[in-house]
């Protein structure tokens, strides 16, 4: 009798971004991920910046800051302030939960049935909150102040 | 196997410490003007002459060397876990692991010859 | 008695027929529901009089067995526990629980679950191998300790925590959070002695240190074991041991025999009356 593979069905990378309709957390998950590569990504060009162009002297420097005053720069980088923002509150929710800390205790289930993620949503909804307040900081200073 | 719980915990202990330094590296240099409102003036930051006279200071020396060891610590550590969960052989995983930490060296090296040299031009 | 309300429910079912290998392909069937109907008592409407090719998993009917998980409407349900009337739309599309491999239509392969399940050793294990063999006395367990990790023995290895994992959906050598909540089970109770023998097994890389917390498995687990919580309590464990904090907990011990002997009722010799 011939023997049948079955066919893989592993969602891959798409699944980091959306496997079905879940709650927030799934997707606080996601955007940590790309905020933390995002400014990876941001480092390697501000490395170059600050190291390459500063060591050729005053000249070179000014041009560097006068091509990166361009809005589209200032945009860039209050994205990555942004991200900078939502990766250092969020992962500072991460180390609370993911050491036990902020999740509660055990509790025989009783239906309709609740997790500890979701029952500590306030704490999380207070980083968030926090988040914001800094994002509102960074907009007055970067857009604001620094056109 | 302790060392893979060592090396989860220096991810935390370095996302701390990043946000202790890239905060005061975030305050100092690119939020002036909220400074201002605390009544500290500190001029434009990103100048040429503010940058030729923090360069002389060995506490800033020191701000950015220890702030690139942390960042590139947690950085490429983080780059890490997210390659490696692509990946099954563990030849692959080891040749991915020490590449990032030969790219992480380099770099290391690289950016913290600049500050400490130029601390004496 | 007035006849039940039916309303006709388009179903939109993943097929997959595993001789032609086609790429796999929705067919629509129209099902009359009523008034609490599941999704289970749809697909078993389907097979009885629409297609009877269609194949998917279903025995206890009541959310016990753990066999009839299936995405339904993009979220992993248990098609017995699901009732037709929750989504409120004429239109229900059943997919099979995404991250197992697909045999037919609706049933995936659960054997690699169910491998990786027994790989973290999920029974007791003690030092003292002669009690555990041939048992003398019960372990003595206080209540608390038993409400420290009861809601994680509730797991009915539906396997829709691994579908709902986004680790799990890349990583192939993950071990997925049915079996490192079920490692936790084991090592949060204290009869058992096995931790020296898992901690190797679920602390590497591609265990329990790729568990970022998404908190999926929790949401969508249809008995509220919250593996999630497992996970996160299994990490500050390996971490206490690892770093040598934190008090251990020597494993229960057996209950004593009773010291004192209840005094003899006195009975009459004979039940009968002699003579």
């Amino acid at each position: 009798m011939k023997v049948l593979e079955p066919r893989p069905n592993k969602l891959g990378i798409t699944g980091w971004f959306y496997a079905g309709n879940y709650k927030l957390e799934r997707y606080f998950y996601i955007l940590h991920r790309v905020t933390g590569l995002g400014i990876l990504l941001f480092l390697v060009f501000h490395l170059t910046a600050t190291t390459f162009f500063r060591i050729q002297g005053e000249a070179v420097w000014n041009n560097t800051m006068s091509f990166l005053s361009n809005p589209l720069f200032k945009a860039g980088e209050y994205l990555v302030a942004v991200a900078f923002a939502y990766h250092m509150l969020n992962g500072f929710r991460l180390i609370l939960q993911e050491l036990g800390f902020m999740m509660g205790k055990p509790v025989p289930p009783i239906y309709p049935f609740s997790d500890a993620l979701r029952k500590k949503r306030r704490w999380t909804m207070a980083f968030i909150g926090i988040i914001v307040i800094l994002c509102v900081i960074f907009f007055y200073d970067f857009i604001i102040g620094g056109w | 196997m302790k060392r893979y719980t060592y090396v989860w915990l220096w991810q935390l202990i370095t996302g701390v410490l990043i946000a202790v330094l890239l905060g005061i590296h975030m305050v100092i240099q690119h939020l002036d003007k909220i400074l201002v409102f605390f009544g500290v003036n500190l001029g434009d930051t990103t100048s040429w002459s503010s940058m030729i006279e923090r360069s002389r200071q060995v506490t800033w020396a020191g701000v950015y060397v220890a702030l690139l060891a942390v960042l590139l610590y947690h950085g490429l550590n983080g780059l890490r876990n997210v390659v490696l969960e692509l990946t099954t052989s563990q030849r692959t995983e080891r040749a991915i692991t020490w590449t990032i930490v030969a790219v992480g060296i380099l770099v290391f090296v690289w950016a913290s010859y600049v500050p400490i040299a130029l601390l004496n031009k | 008695m007035e006849k039940p309300k039916t309303e006709q429910i388009t179903f939109r079912v993943q097929r997959y027929d595993p001789e032609n290998r086609a790429i796999p392909h929705f067919q629509e069937f129209v099902v009359p529901c009523s008034h609490g109907m599941t999704v289970l008592d749809a697909l078993i409407y389907i097979k009885e009089n629409l297609d009877s090719t269609l194949a998917f998993r279903t025995s206890c009917r009541m959310a016990i067995c753990g066999s009839c998980g299936m995405l339904v409407n993009n979220y992993p349900h248990l098609a017995c526990h699901t009732q037709v009337e929750e989504f409120c739309a004429k239109k229900i599309t059943i997919k099979p629980l995404p991250n197992f491999p697909i045999i037919k239509d609706l049933v995936v392969d659960l054997t690699p679950f169910f491998e990786i399940h027994k790989s973290v050793k999920p029974y007791l294990l003690r030092s003292d191998v002669k009690e555990m063999e041939n048992p003398t006395a019960e372990y003595c367990q206080s209540h608390e300790t038993l409400q420290s990790f009861l809601q994680f023995t509730y797991c009915i290895k539906c396997g829709i925590c691994v579908a709902a994992c986004p680790t799990s959906a890349s990583d192939r050598l993950f071990h997925g959070p049915q079996a490192l909540a079920q490692c936790y089970r084991y090592c949060g109770d204290d009869r058992d002695d096995g931790e020296k023998e898992r901690f190797p097994l679920v602390g590497t890389d591609h265990g329990v240190w790729h568990c970022h917390l998404a908190g999926a498995c929790s949401e969508s687990c249809p008995k509220g074991v919250d593996p999630a919580l497992a996970i996160q309590l299994l990490k500050r464990r390996l971490v206490s041991r690892d770093l040598g904090i934190g008090k251990k907990t020597p494993p229960a011990p057996k209950v004593q025999p009773p010291t004192e002997t209840k005094p003899k009722v006195p009975y009459p010799e004979f039940t009968v009356k002699q003579g």
